[in-house]
């Protein structure tokens, strides 16, 4: 397996197979509504989501903006998350807005109380077909991402994944997307320890 | 009406969390589902909630919505003729 593509994203880079991408910061605005417009995406429903389907949707977005649509829609992509937290930043907030005096539930929070929305918004964005599961791990685990990968690639309908660690909660704001694929020519190989490497590297 | 207008698109951005988007960058006369704000249909259980608690005003048609959810303008219109509080 390779990895064809990759984006990092936290509140200090933006980095798109090794490169950073600069944008620029808007004072009072959060990062990446900064990010969002400084990519000039048409993608209203943006401003809707939770930080965790923003980080993924940025990062996808990052990686798929160069590519050719058709090929995207025809690539049985599945789309495989891990994060730490899962909804949580949500599901705080949704606890807070039942609990204050008469409230009333409100769709606009609760349907982001799952941390595989975020799947779902990449795969509706770019007409993904393939499968998507999101997998709530104690920390950062390039190794089980490897296996889950690997075992993702068994079926005869995946042809590529879409792999990412997406952590949404308090202070902690990252995403690591890459664009995995089967061969070994021609990207990076999705090893843990590459992909650690990706992880903590500084830019 | 003016007011109402301002009014509510500070109560549309409170309501569907809308938290980055300022409420000059809302076109009053743009539409609210699809394009414009892109809205969709558990929006428009927030925009019928909001209307029934901020404005006294009760849809006994949901299907009513389609017309009154155009845009923030005619939105507030139906507001400013229909309210009770």
């Amino acid at each position: 397996m390779k990895i064809r593509k990759y984006c990092k994203i936290d509140r200090e880079f933006v980095v798109i197979d090794g490169a950073l991408y600069p944008f620029p910061k808007e004072e009072g605005t959060h990062f990446l509504t900064a990010l969002y417009r400084a990519l000039s995406v048409d993608y209203p429903k943006f401003h809707k989501m939770d930080t965790l389907s923003k980080l993924g949707f940025l990062a996808s977005e990052l990686i798929f903006r160069e590519e050719d649509e058709n090929i995207l829609m025809f690539d049985n992509m599945a789309i495989i998350c891990f994060n730490r937290s899962s909804s949580l930043e949500y599901d705080t907030k949704f606890q807070d807005s039942i609990e204050a005096q008469n409230y009333y539930p409100s769709p606009s929070v609760f349907v982001y109380t799952l941390p595989n929305i975020v799947t779902g918004e990449i795969a509706i964005r770019n007409k993904l077909y393939g499968e998507t599961s999101f997998y709530i791990t104690p920390h950062f685990d390039a190794v089980q991402m490897v296996r889950t990968v690997e075992n993702a690639f068994q079926d005869r309908d995946t042809q590529s994944v879409l792999a990412a660690w997406i952590e949404a909660y308090e202070e902690t704001q990252e995403v690591l997307m890459m664009w995995v694929e089967q061969g070994k020519d021609g990207g990076m190989p999705f090893l843990a320890e590459n992909i650690n490497t990706l992880y903590n590297k500084s830019f | 009406m003016e007011e109402l207008i301002l009014k509510l698109k500070k109560e549309i951005i409170e309501v569907l969390n809308l938290e980055d988007v300022k409420p000059e960058e809302i076109d009053a006369n743009a539409p609210l589902f699809v394009d414009g704000l892109g809205l969709d249909s558990i929006d428009a259980l927030e925009l019928i909630v909001l209307m029934e608690k901020n404005y006294g005003i009760k849809l006994k048609d949901a299907s009513q919505g389609k017309e009154i959810f155009k845009s923030v303008a005619v939105m507030a219109e139906y507001i400013q003729a229909n309210r009770t509080k």
